[in-house]
């Protein structure tokens, strides 16, 4: 994971030596992106909880699911997020929230009714790991730059590099493109990379918490044997969108370089060492 | 857990901080003499159990030393797993020393093995104008008063009027958004 970073800090850098190196205008483009990610970064948790349909429960609505977060924020020490519920059949849960104070763990009416209490536990520890890594602004700041890199590739061609006095702004203008165009293909690979790494890091961290590794793998495996309708969610799958305990659409696994989560197998894979660590 | 923890996403429980647990000695004189709660003569430890065979040993130690542990004290326990699948060790005594020796053995060993982490709580139940209980929450080290009422309420007037009058007795936990519900509980 360390090395997944330090790849998209260096690669960040270059790039940002890049623009720096050009014209004030594009400044201008990375002030507005800035601005743009620095709003999403504070309103998304509202946001996927109003595109999901998840509505914040009370103690008094869903007890046990309180009990069941609170006793593990207890044992772990962490502050208690908001608790959601997404009426949906389809299995799955996620968590959002720019940090741990305005956290929220969400679960879907599919998983309730699929999972036992102790597999439930497991789910929501892989969430309330996500909100204690600060997965949410890890990944905001992983893809911050790469957002922009794909804007420049995307709107260059058509505004060019700066004004038309400019001698040099031609060659500029193709050397940013091309530029971009590598960081942000690198750089999506690195995040997606890193993402898988979070989601392992997210399910040790639910191993750890449950001390049962076994309740999250039966878990998993009762809701990926689940199948999943696509066109649902397909605005989810944004670039910072929310911490899934499965990816929210069901990409065939053509390309696991690309995907955000890692395969089923990895990750029964992983928390099967983890039991045999908790042994020694 | 640290920031650069949480950044590289390493989750370590908590030890058990059992210092403070001893200060429920003295602050049952006080809840008795000042406020007319007397200890109930039950308290119980929650233990979150693990999948693991040192755990499983640790267990069997514990139950070893328990037997020897009441032959002593005359106090009666029992071992209850509660729907949410955590671990009670229960105590029934009517004397409230050695209620908390037990609850401190049984902490003990389990840290001595290597399971601090897997401590969640120390209950002591009292009896006055209602029944209340006393927490104490093994990761922050402290205690907080919990009062259920009726129907999954707690009275949180009660349970604030408590720590206001025994706040100078024992460390009780500042942070109210802490002081968690434990509803299900065997004692």
């Amino acid at each position: 994971m360390l090395l997944t970073m330090g790849l998209l800090a260096v690669l960040y850098l270059g790039f940002l030596a890049v623009l720096l190196s050009m014209h004030v205008s594009q400044m201008v483009i990375i002030l507005f992106m800035g601005g743009f990610m620095f709003l999403q970064y504070f309103y998304s948790d509202k946001m996927i909880l109003r595109s999901m349909d998840a509505k914040i429960v009370t103690e008094s609505e869903e007890p046990e699911l309180h009990q069941i977060v609170s006793r593990l924020c207890a044992n772990a020490d962490l502050p208690m997020p908001k608790i959601a519920i997404v009426k949906t059949s389809m299995p799955n849960a996620f968590a959002t929230g720019r940090n741990q104070k305005n956290a929220v763990v969400a679960v879907t009416t599919g998983i309730m009714a699929r999972l036992d209490n102790n597999e439930l536990e497991a789910v929501l520890a892989h969430e309330l790991t996500h909100v204690k890594n600060r997965d949410m602004m890890v990944m905001t700041v992983a893809t911050f730059l790469s957002s922009m890199a794909q804007i420049l590739v995307q709107w260059l061609p058509f505004f060019g590099g700066g004004s038309r006095d400019d001698r040099d702004s031609g060659s500029n203008f193709i050397v940013l493109f091309l530029v971009s165009l590598v960081v942000w293909i690198v750089s999506f690979i690195l995040i997606r990379t890193l993402s898988r790494y979070r989601e392992f890091a997210a399910d040790r961290g639910s191993a750890i918490m449950t001390g049962q590794p076994s309740h999250l793998v039966s878990a998993l495996k009762k809701i990926s044997g689940f199948k999943v309708p696509t066109e649902d969610l397909r605005k989810v799958e944004g670039p910072v969108s929310a911490l899934f305990i499965t990816p929210a659409i069901s990409g065939s696994s053509f390309m696991r370089l690309f995907s955000t989560h890692p395969t089923l197998e990895a990750r029964i894979a992983a928390l099967q060492n983890i039991e045999m660590e908790l042994e020694a | 857990m640290g920031f650069l923890d949480s950044i590289l996403g390493k989750t370590r429980l908590p030890e058990a901080k059992t210092d403070k647990l001893f200060a429920i000695s003295t602050a049952a004189i006080t809840l008795d003499a000042n406020l007319g709660y007397k200890a109930d003569g039950a308290a119980g430890v929650c233990i979150k159990p693990m999948e693991s065979s040192r755990y499983e040993a640790a267990r069997a130690e514990i139950e070893e030393l328990l037997k020897i542990s009441i032959k002593e004290t005359g106090t009666e326990y029992k071992i209850h797993k509660d729907e949410y699948n955590y671990v009670w060790v229960v105590f029934a005594d009517p004397d409230f020393e050695d209620l908390v020796t037990n609850i401190q053995m049984v902490s003990q060993i389990l840290m001595e093995q290597g399971f601090g982490t897997q401590l969640l709580a120390a209950v002591y139940r009292f009896r006055g104008e209602a029944v209340i209980y006393w927490i104490y929450n093994f990761k922050l080290g402290s205690y907080y008063p919990f009062v259920p009422a009726s129907d999954r309420q707690r009275d949180t007037s009660r349970e604030f009027r408590l720590k206001a009058l025994m706040e100078k007795e024992m460390p009780i936990e500042k942070d109210e958004s802490k002081w968690y519900p434990m509803w299900g509980m065997p004692l």
